[in-house]
């Protein structure tokens, strides 16, 4: 099998820049996730190696072989969309088999039953797509995507269009579904869990530029920017502006006019001016006792999220914080008074003109 | 909804019933007219009530009119021929040429695109007259006045643009992704044209060529000017009917009513086309 | 506040067999109080929605709000201000002009206008887009609009269709709260539509489940969990869904055993179970348990898990796998060591089981923590 590799790629549309020096290797076997926001562009990235859109710079290559002059049909390619993109007036049998048919493939029907029971839609294949259930449609398209054993596997937004709880089934199955055909794979989601339920690796693209690329964990525990930490968790990051000063080899900074004590191991330069302090909501804890580093503050209003309780806090200077907690470790209610404190070692800083964590490392300059 | 009263109902009833008198009336009087004799047409009142005759549907049928003035030979099967051969070639000839254009006007972007498309429509929107008479001094250098391939060439100023926009209209509701997907599965994008475009968009390729088949049936100055006797349709071969002795309302009435049914029953067929959807649930609605 | 009784939808279309879209509702509505209604497409949330403001008529049954029947009534008699899904803002109108549009015809003064316009703004966070108009405002910034328009006026009931299915997810939950701090602090009585049922329990104080057209449930967030009515709600309600075992019963001497395969059977105890569950476990051989992914403890116990994936989502781990036969699905706070292939001890309590009857009606519910 082949690797993926992407050498600066760059891609505009007008005035409109979707791909900025984008460099990205994705090995046989591996699925990496391309995660970012709307509009950041992720789906461009993937026309553009599917060949339905030519990028202005850099180079594709699959196998060491440069495809970006191929036409699409050449390149070896599978890929499965958002909108699932069937052939309304063939049944599902012959959607599947479309590929298979174009390369003159033999024992055609043994391989469709083969991957349709792989994929649990052997009972449809007789249907056209409009007699399936959105479910049913999605598993079809990724039949068509799977069955030619792809080199490279393009799956945008696979699970955009389908209801919850097929989403959640498909997100246990995927990832061995698609090691099984050992193709390196690029999967498109705006969908913070499953790209880390189902990628090895994940590469946050924010206005076309490449952000971060590690591995899930990595990138939830020490994220490169502040943009890259608001896009993992929900809730999402708590930020508040800060001007930390060191004392006795400590950080201390002022948030909402409390003193706190922050985890300084690897803040090198100590003091700054102001710079972004992060804390998930998930590493917040809310209290009843005061005590140093406890930030006085009232519950605005409690709201039940993936069983536990998200606890909006409002601090005396008007500015907001969420705090996510098992609904047990809450003893108090709406609009009472509490304390809200966090572990050194939860805290995260960043710069606050360009935004990037401060320690983490340097980011790789463009050549 | 069941919200309104009795009087309500009442209005609306009498409403429709004024609408549909002053639009079904001339179609149903024509109908009534073609089954009579010029004299009992031209009765002073006229009666609904009436011994119903054969003799215009014959005449027009066996080419022999009578007249006053004595028998008249008229070409009205003839005519009739030539509007089926002249709206279907010219059809044809649409939509080889529209349906592909289209396609390119749908799915690609490219220099002065609108513009081109926009000029195509702009034919519609010219008196016809105006262009005659240049267009008449052309086609006789050419030497392609009076001929079947003139005419159909002069008739594409009707089919062409009605084909053109309408058809591009049903390719950009497809999801490009559905050829993307076609020919990722390793295919041209020829064959993604010919097996994906095209028969996606086939209730819009049939409504369009309908359409533009009534259009061209229903052409009079074309080929008024550029046709003669033989190659004339049944529009322009209904003045024949105008005759030294007076005008034969009956034989025009039952001309009607023979050149209107072909169309009339397109129309109907057209209708199921012209009403179904496109999306037959590949993409998510 | 809001009554609904017995109210039945037919839609009649011509060519087609009818659609009952809503059957024999009953539902009351208490002031202040936040309700969701929440179920898959095509179950019915929508046509109540509708019916409730007036874009629908009621096939039987009547609609009351503040002891008045309103099921008759155009919908701007009915006093009740909504949010679409389309969010249907007045393009040549700017957003400010979009908000006080209601307030407008209230005959309220430039000033009232203003402070409220400006208040409602804040919290939705749309101040700096004020002067703009709906066309250059993105999706969530849009939805932003809608529900301000609608929260800004004064009516009797709120409603509210898919009211945040399009927000920044990084504003999602701040909102929320914002939103129901608002809801409660005036007391304002709202009704809303969704099918996310994240978004229903984080802003309902109840939450009515619909499928079908008939009302499933209508409970808090934590009753729907811990005692579902029947089947559907247990696995509708929940994430990641409950999982379901099929079990043989064989009756012992203090209870019945319930058998999932050969390394994975329940005692239920005869004191955990009331007349009816008696009843119907002593009829039945086969029966139907669920437990919860999040009371499956991972890493000690008797039965044996073969885990098909393990996957972390930052704050907690969602480990699947072959348990007797089932494919099970257990969730625990911070990361398991355990890779596909591995075998690793779970428990799965007998308390934490839910038993449904052979009609889906749930006999017996596992204990509350």
């Amino acid at each position: 099998m082949a690797r993926l590799e992407l050498k600066s790629v760059g891609k505009s549309f007008g005035a409109v820049s979707c791909a900025r020096d984008v460099s990205l290797a994705v090995e046989p076997g591996e699925i990496v996730a391309v995660f970012g926001p709307s509009g950041s562009g992720k789906t461009v990235l993937l026309r553009m190696i599917a060949g339905m859109f030519e990028p202005d710079a850099g180079d594709i290559l699959v196998g060491g072989h440069s495809i970006v002059d191929a036409p699409p049909e050449q390149r070896g390619i599978g890929m499965a969309f958002q909108n699932f993109a069937l052939f309304p007036h063939m049944s599902a049998r012959d959607n599947i088999a479309s590929g298979l048919r174009a390369r003159g493939a033999g024992d055609i029907a043994a391989k469709v039953t083969q991957m349709s029971r792989l994929l649990k839609i052997e009972h449809v294949l007789g249907h056209r797509p409009r007699e399936l259930s959105n479910g049913q449609k999605q598993r079809t398209a990724l039949a068509r995507a799977l069955i030619g054993n792809p080199e490279v596997l393009l799956l945008d937004d696979p699970l955009r269009n389908v209801d919850a709880k097929l989403r959640y089934e498909m997100r246990l199955e995927l990832p061995s579904l698609l090691r099984r055909s050992s193709a390196a794979v690029l999967y498109v989601t705006q969908d913070y869990r499953e790209a880390m339920a189902i990628a090895d690796r994940i590469a946050v693209l924010i206005d076309g530029r490449l952000v971060q690329v590690a591995r899930p964990e990595e990138i939830y525990a020490r994220p490169a920017s502040v943009a890259v930490a608001r896009l993992f968790g929900d809730p999402s990051i708590n930020l508040s502006e800060v001007a930390p000063v060191a004392e006795q080899g400590r950080l201390i900074a002022a948030v909402a006019g409390t003193q706190i004590r922050l985890d300084a191991d690897d803040v090198p330069s100590g003091a700054r001016e102001r710079c972004w302090l992060g804390v998930r909501p998930d590493d917040v804890v809310v209290t009843r006792q005061d005590g140093e580093g406890a930030i006085p503050a009232r519950i605005v209003a409690i709201t039940p999220l993936h069983e536990r309780a998200v606890v909006l806090l409002r601090f005396a200077d008007g500015s907001e914080w969420l705090a996510a907690l098992a609904p047990e470790a809450l003893d108090a209610g709406a609009d009472e008074d509490v304390f809200v404190r966090f572990a050194p070692e939860a805290a995260l800083l960043f710069d606050h003109a360009t935004g990037d964590r401060i320690g983490a490392p340097p980011r790789r300059q463009a050549a | 909804m069941d919200h309104s009263s009795l009087a309500g109902r009442i209005f609306r009833g009498i409403a429709l019933s004024l609408v549909l008198v002053f639009f079904m009336f001339p179609i149903v009087w024509i109908l009534l007219m073609s089954f009579q004799t010029n004299e009992q047409i031209l009765r002073i009142p006229p009666r609904i009530l009436f011994e119903p005759t054969l003799a215009n549907y014959e005449a027009l049928i066996s080419g022999q009119l009578r007249t006053a003035a004595g028998n008249l030979q008229i070409e009205f099967m003839r005519n009739l021929m030539n509007s089926f051969v002249l709206s279907s070639a010219s059809v044809i000839l649409a939509l080889l040429l529209g349906v592909p254009a289209a396609y390119a006007f749908a799915r690609f972007k490219f220099k002065l695109g609108e513009t081109i498309a926009f000029t195509l429509l702009s034919f519609r929107f010219a008196p016809p007259l105006l262009v005659l008479l240049p267009l008449s001094l052309y086609y006789q250098q050419l030497g392609l006045n009076d001929t079947y391939f003139g005419i159909v060439w002069v008739y594409q100023l009707i089919a062409l643009p009605l084909i053109l926009w309408i058809v591009r209209g049903y390719f950009e509701d497809i999801s490009p992704d559905i050829e993307h997907a076609y020919r990722l599965a390793g295919h041209s994008w020829r064959e993604a044209f010919t097996r994906i475009a095209v028969p996606l968009a086939g209730p819009g390729i049939a409504a369009a060529g309908l359409l533009s088949f009534i259009f061209c049936w229903n052409n009079f100055v074309f080929a008024l000017i550029l046709a003669s006797a033989d190659k004339q349709p049944v529009t322009v071969g209904a003045l024949a009917f105008v005759t030294a002795s007076g005008i034969q309302y009956g034989q025009i009435a039952a001309a009607i009513v023979l050149s209107v049914t072909p169309t009339l029953l397109l129309a109907l067929y057209a209708q199921r086309y012209l009403v179904e959807g496109l999306s037959l649930g590949a993409v998510k609605g | 506040m809001l009554s609904i009784h017995n109210v039945d939808k037919i839609y009649h279309s011509r060519g087609k067999p009818d659609v009952h879209a809503v059957r024999a509702l009953d539902m009351e509505v208490k002031k202040g109080e936040i309700v969701a209604l929440l179920g898959s497409s095509g179950c019915g949330k929508t046509s109540t929605l509708r019916m409730i403001a007036g874009f629908e008529s009621v096939t039987s049954g009547s609609i009351a709000l503040a002891q008045r029947a309103i099921h008759d009534l155009p919908p701007a008699k009915r006093k009740v201000a909504m949010a679409f899904e389309g969010y249907s803002l007045y393009p040549p109108l700017t957003v400010r002009e979009n908000i006080a549009f209601a307030l407008k015809a209230q005959q309220l003064s430039r000033a009232e206008i203003a402070r409220r316009v400006d208040e409602i703004a804040r919290l939705v966070e749309i101040e700096d887009i004020l002067d703009h108009h709906p066309r250059a405002l993105s999706g969530g910034q849009q939805q932003r609009v809608s529900l301000a328009r609608a929260l800004v006026r004064d009516a009797d009931l709120y409603l509210l269709d898919e009211p945040m299915g399009q927000l920044e997810p990084q504003l999602r939950a701040v909102l929320r709260g914002r939103i129901k701090g608002l809801l409660a602090e005036r007391g304002m009585t709202a009704i809303f539509v969704t099918h996310d049922q994240t978004e229903a329990s984080a802003l309902a104080d109840r939450i009515a489940v619909m499928e079908d057209g008939v009302l499933q449930q209508f409970a808090g967030e934590r009753e729907l969990k811990n005692r579902p009515a029947n089947l559907f709600v247990a696995s509708f309600i929940g994430e990641p869904p409950m999982n379901l075992l099929d079990t043989a019963v064989t009756p012992e001497e203090s209870g019945f055993r319930l058998s999932a395969g050969s390394d994975l059977a329940f005692h239920i105890s005869l004191q955990t179970l009331d007349v009816m569950a008696q009843q119907t476990l002593a009829q039945a051989q086969q029966i139907k348990v669920g437990i919860r992914p999040q009371r499956i403890a991972i890493g000690t116990g008797e039965s044996r898990l073969r885990v098909v994936s393990n996957q972390w989502l930052g704050d907690q781990s969602h480990v699947a796998g072959e348990c007797a036969g089932h494919l099970v699905v257990a969730v625990t706070q911070g990361k398991v060591a355990a890779r596909p292939g591995d075998v690793v001890p779970c428990t799965l309590d007998a308390r934490h089981l839910h038993i449904f009857g052979a009609d889906g009606v749930c006999v017996r519910h596992a204990e509350a923590r």
